[in-house]
């Protein structure tokens, strides 16, 4: 992994790019946990294949929540949301796990399941689908060298420091070659290093054609990137500030 | 997908540790109990058993049917749908059971000739043992010549199947009781199992686990720990009737009598396991059914 993060065109031979229709899309979108109170509030925003979009904003913002209606862990109360074609609201009981399949989401704190190896963790996103165990070894080994710890596979998460882990999540997502790669605050427990390699490893994915929306407010990463910026402020998508980096 | 499955059961049998261990307790306590009751009603139901075998259904023959005119009778009688076997007693050997019984001659010194009937002893299979099954045979032999009048225990009958079907009821509804209990303790347990796992639920929903998938490992280890809870509960009433009845012999033959106190067959230790299994995968499955997902 290097410093820089590299900037490539989308391939449009990829398994990811099969329809023309932008993967994300959302249409007046509001959300309320509090009667009152907007998380985000008449949101609108697409995503196409293949792009890089981070997505920033102060801590409360509504970053999280944005991205948790993308893969239905929580449902829009206004608007309309579609994620590769499907519409979040109407999705019913075996919706939600089909769609989940064609999206790989890193998380903050790596969700990792601790008492599995690491090859296991990343194992799970094709076990889920009932990928056949050969195949699974496969393409897990091929994901965790790809992040650079196929020497690591048969250890614990604990045993591994935080960048690692974080590194098995992203292996974890990008197994399964999703269509939609969805990081929230990926780089928040990292240096400078190594949240360059892991924005490197997400910005191959959309390289291949993965539509990618990273929530971060890691400015060092938007001022290299160049890359669009959606800022989100009191649950608003606004103009992101001036000294944020916003590429064109 | 079953074999990601069986693993995925197998970890988590392997990290349920204490709280896996309660399910298998609260089973084997639930199962012993039931256990214990069942091993109380077979052997009293073979008790019963014993006395039904003796009950005896006697048709007296009229007079002048001849010995082998009433073998004859006996052979057609055995053919009466509940008849397990008859047994014919002439006059003579009538008399003679009369006279020993009577303990001597002085009562029967003036008597003339032999009053006596020729009888056959009509034993029927104890299934037959109800009032329902010895209308059938009075009707039957009702049509038969050569029977003259038909003498049988209706009311010990009637009594005895009146015990036979309370001591079922009073079985089914302590088992049911028993079971319902241990059915919402090991829900509970094993539901507390799940919010401990909370997190590796939520993981595999987020990577597109379908509710099958995440499901069926909890249905799975529950079965297992039914398995184990029958075989811990069958070893427990296996160790406590090796060591109880030998001390309570005299007391048990007061309610047994003459009958030597049984284990469970290999069917019967089956069916308890099995009972557990089922008791295991119910708790989980009711557990499940409140789940978020």
């Amino acid at each position: 992994m290097t410093a820089d993060v590299k900037v490539r065109k989308p391939d449009p031979s990829s398994p990811a790019m099969r329809t023309g229709d932008a993967p994300v899309r959302m249409y007046g979108v509001s959300k309320s946990y509090l009667p009152g109170t907007w998380a985000l509030q008449d949101v609108s925003l697409e995503v196409s294949r293949g792009e890089f979009v981070f997505l920033t904003g102060a801590s409360g913002a509504g970053k999280t929540t944005l991205l948790k209606l993308l893969f239905a862990a929580e449902r829009p109360d206004e608007g309309q949301i579609l994620v590769l074609g499907r519409n979040i609201a109407r999705l019913g009981g075996g919706g939600v796990p089909a769609l989940r399949r064609r999206v790989g989401v890193v998380f903050q704190d790596f969700k990792l399941l601790t008492r599995r190896t690491v090859e296991e963790n990343v194992g799970v996103a094709l076990d889920v689908v009932g990928c056949p165990r050969r195949e699974t070894r496969s393409r897990v080994f091929n994901a965790l060298r790809q992040v650079g710890l196929h020497d690591r596979r048969k250890h614990l998460p604990l045993a591994l420091s935080g960048g690692e882990q974080q590194r098995v999540a992203v292996a974890r997502a990008l197994v399964g070659e999703p269509e939609i790669l969805l990081a929230d605050e990926p780089t928040g427990n990292l240096d400078s290093e190594l949240s360059t390699g892991i924005i490197e490893l997400m910005m191959a994915a959309a390289d291949r054609g993965t539509a990618v929306i990273v929530a971060t407010h890691d400015r060092s990463l938007l001022v290299r990137s160049g890359r669009r910026i959606l800022h989100l402020e009191n649950g608003g998508i606004v103009e992101p500030p001036e000294d944020s980096g916003a590429g064109p | 997908m079953t074999g990601i499955v069986l693993r995925s059961a197998w970890r988590g049998l392997q990290g349920a540790g204490f709280m896996g261990g309660v399910a298998v307790v609260t089973i084997a306590i639930a199962l012993f109990m039931l256990g214990a009751f069942a091993l109380v009603v077979v052997n009293m139901e073979g008790l019963l058993d014993d006395f039904g075998r003796e009950l005896e259904v006697t048709a007296y023959l009229e007079d002048g049917i001849d010995e082998v005119e009433a073998e004859d009778l006996a052979r057609r009688v055995e053919t009466v749908e509940g008849v397990e076997f008859v047994r014919h007693t002439g006059k003579d050997e009538a008399l003679a059971r009369f006279r020993a019984m009577a303990g001597g001659a002085a009562l029967l010194e003036g008597l003339e000739g032999n009053p006596l009937p020729a009888s056959l002893g009509i034993f029927l299979r104890s299934e037959h043992r109800t009032p329902e099954g010895l209308a059938i045979l009075q009707a039957a032999l009702d049509g038969l010549p050569g029977i003259d009048e038909l003498a049988h225990g209706q009311e010990w009958v009637d009594g005895y199947a009146r015990l036979a079907a309370l001591l079922r009821v009073v079985g089914y509804a302590l088992g049911a009781v028993l079971s319902l209990a241990t059915l919402l303790i090991v829900a509970n347990t094993i539901r507390l199992g799940i919010y401990a796992r909370r997190d590796e639920i939520d993981i595999l929903e987020w990577v597109g686990a379908s509710r099958f998938f995440v499901r069926a490992p909890f249905l799975v280890e529950g079965s297992v720990q039914g398995v184990l809870g029958g075989c811990v509960a069958a070893a427990l009433l296996a160790l406590a009737f090796g060591l109880l009845v030998p001390e309570l012999r005299y007391g048990l033959a007061f309610f047994l009598g003459n009958a030597a106190p049984r284990f469970f067959d290999a069917g019967e230790l089956v069916r308890l396991i099995g009972g557990g299994a089922s008791l295991g995968l119910g708790g989980a499955g009711l557990a499940l059914l409140g789940g978020k997902s």
